[in-house]
């Protein structure tokens, strides 16, 4: 019998996990020092200008940017390996204490965003296949459809201009009111428009493909099958079609995780939320590579492990995928 | 006495961009307790309609445009899909055509024949439920079924998942079972072993069956009486020794005629002319008329009547009016003609 080990597969996938991650270092080391601009602007600022030849060149010395790109990334990998990410040219702290506050705040926003998305979608897809083609179905899709014709940042502004300006309800911008940075409701109050925007900019596309899916799924002959036993549209929607689709929403949901990550970069900036979107696009354009390195990898990172997350949940999920060991033991039982 | 399924007059018609597509049109006919019937006609001539508009499983574009369905002596026809539900598995209930679809893949078959026990007595112990189940499997000629409880429709083939659909259309002991087609879909000698199981089955449980089929080989072995649809309409209905050895709508004939066993050795296989004709826009008279080589002129303008020929013998051609000109079919046992 030739039954696969699961940890050689696991193996695998963490080999190609890692292997990933290097080739991703690789490039965008190259690409951000092929780039043009003066990486000693964001460290020393204006004086850049006004300094000698020779104090540049002791200056890029000393920085290690003199040696050869394949040099550099050789010291860079090193390093990085023993944990040390190097320091930030423009805050010249280490790169790992610059983001880590940062990360939180967008792992928050986005995190619990997705958990939103995640849930409102497959409410409003349930909801919406329950009452095809009736008006509250119609209602739904197009309110859906209007919304997500809708640039994020003109939204942000306009829900800043009712809630914030007009209405000042709720904060236009920050993570917290000033000196109130452990104040968790006052977090909340913060968080409310911006993850309204996360949830409102991804919520449709995905409500609709659970409504697609079903409807697709209640056409389904065996469906009739269900019907004809005598079940209710209750348990046939939950019990036998539902059940079906959830595999592919999960595996599904696992891929946008980056995709929903990412759209929060754009609002971080109209908010002014101090999260790692805001950095990322500074790190970039100061070409503080350091910086830009690590926020690349673990960006990179989380996509690539959503991805294998996706993948192994197909994999797994399925009975049909997984019941197959079962089968091969039951054989090899009745043979021996 | 109350026939257990009684059609009077039924038309189903489909909404379809082109049109209003006729897929039944004015079918009456009884069903009685007990008793099996057949429905024989080509692809498309409403068989599968016609059992699926009795459960109200057709989509949404599909509706009753007339006539009555009375199951008990009560009339359903009106009811909606809330009220069919308390019937669907105890009062009738369908086997379907391709067993590889009709299963829903990612549950188990003990739990899904479980499931259509617990439909109509939610109240079942656990332990009793399992029990009925593993009866029912017995009963359809499943082996091992505690083993097999737990195994999905994958892990059967596609007789098995026949066997599997039967338990549980059988699982509230419906009146009448509505067979649609249940061995089209499977190879020819696990066809036979299911049309054996049904006949068994129907035998022992007295289940009243309608079977569905194009083929009047298969019927022949499971019918009692049989109705040949053509059309969306019944052209001719009787008992099995009737329609087999005393036909007399020029379209069974044609059908048997293309029976291989009807062949002698050597022949070509007889085929029926043309094609059935679309069912959006039909034109007046007898659908069959421009297939049939016994057409009369006034098959072209009037639609034939049901003519009486026995009390449980009727066809719907006007070859059986008094001035029709006499002629000989082409098959049958002992001719009238």
């Amino acid at each position: 019998m030739n039954r696969k080990n699961p940890y050689i597969d696991y193996g695998k996938k963490i080999l190609i996990f890692l292997l990933s991650v290097l080739i991703l270092s690789v490039v965008v080391f190259y690409v951000a020092r092929l780039a043009p601009g003066d990486p000693l602007v964001s460290y020393y600022g204006d004086r850049v200008e006004k300094m000698s030849m020779a104090e540049r060149q002791w200056a890029e010395e000393n920085l290690g940017l003199n040696d050869p790109i394949h040099v550099q990334y050789i010291r860079w990998l090193q390093n990085a390996l023993k944990g040390n990410f190097g320091i930030s040219f423009k805050y010249k702290t280490d790169v790992l204490e610059v983001i880590g506050g940062r990360l939180v705040n967008t792992l928050v926003l986005g995190g619990v965003g997705f958990v939103l998305i995640f849930v409102l979608a497959l409410g409003l897809g349930i909801l919406c296949a329950w009452h095809e083609e009736k008006w509250l179905d119609k209602l739904i899709c197009k309110v859906g459809t209007i919304i997500s014709c809708i640039p994020e940042f003109w939204l942000s502004l306009v829900l800043i201009l009712i809630f914030a300006i007009h209405l000042r309800w709720l904060p236009s911008s920050g993570a917290y009111s000033i000196g109130k940075a452990t104040d968790i409701p006052d977090r909340i109050l913060h968080l409310i428009l911006p993850m309204t925007i996360v949830v409102l900019n991804h919520l449709w596309y995905y409500a609709y493909m659970i409504r697609n899916k079903l409807l697709e799924e209640v056409r389904a002959e065996y469906v009739l099958l269900a019907k004809s036993k005598g079940l209710d549209k209750k348990s046939i929607l939950f019990r036998h079609c539902l059940r079906n689709i959830i595999p592919s929403y999960l595996s599904i949901m696992a891929i946008s995780v980056p995709h929903i990550l990412g759209g929060t970069y754009i609002i971080e900036t109209v908010f002014s939320y101090p999260g790692i979107g805001t950095l990322s696009y500074e790190s970039a354009r100061y070409q503080d590579y350091n910086l830009l390195m690590l926020l690349c990898i673990l960006s990179g990172a989380v996509v690539i492990l959503c991805n294998i997350i996706s993948q192994t949940i197909n994999e797994h999920i399925d009975p049909r995928m997984r019941e197959s060991e079962v089968i091969e033991t039951t054989e090899v039982t009745e043979i021996g | 006495m109350a026939e257990l399924l009684e059609i009077k007059n039924l038309s189903v018609s489909f909404d379809t961009p082109q049109g209003e597509l006729q897929a039944v049109r004015d079918v009456s006919f009884s069903l009685h307790a007990g008793e099996v019937l057949a429905l024989v006609g080509e692809s498309g001539c409403g068989k599968s309609v016609l059992c699926k508009s009795i459960m109200k499983l057709l989509h949404k574009n599909a509706r009753i445009t007339g006539g009555s369905i009375l199951v008990d002596g009560i009339d359903i026809t009106n009811y909606r899909q809330r009220d069919m539900e308390r019937l669907r598995g105890r009062l009738f209930s369908m086997v379907f055509q391709d067993p590889m679809v009709s299963l829903n893949p990612t549950i188990s078959i003990g739990e899904q024949i479980a499931e259509a026990v617990r439909v109509h007595h939610p109240k079942m112990e656990r332990e009793a439920v399992h029990q009925r189940v593993i009866e029912l499997m017995e009963l359809v000629g499943i082996t091992e079924p505690e083993q097999r409880y737990g195994q999905y429709p994958y892990h059967f083939s596609g007789g098995m998942r026949q066997r599997s659909v039967m338990a549980i259309a059988l699982a509230s002991n419906p009146k009448i079972l509505l067979a649609d087609e249940p061995t089209t879909s499977l190879d020819v000698t696990i066809q036979a072993q299911i049309l054996d199981l049904l006949r068994d089955i129907q035998r022992k449980l007295g289940t009243a069956t309608i079977f569905v089929s194009h083929d009047l080989g298969v019927v022949a072995r499971v019918a009692d009486r049989i109705a040949v649809m053509y059309a969306g309409k019944i052209v001719e209905i009787g008992t099995a020794e009737e329609i087999f050895y005393d036909p007399r709508h020029p379209y069974t004939w044609v059908l048997m005629r293309s029976l291989p066993s009807f062949a002698g050795e050597g022949e070509e296989l007889y085929t029926i002319p043309g094609i059935p004709p679309t069912m959006i826009d039909l034109p007046p008279g007898d659908a069959f008329a421009s297939r049939n080589e016994y057409a009369l002129a006034i098959d072209y303008e009037e639609m034939p009547p049901m003519f009486q020929i026995s009390d449980t013998h009727y066809a719907a051609t006007w070859l059986l009016d008094e001035r029709a000109p006499k002629v000989t079919p082409p098959m049958g046992g002992d001719f009238h003609g």
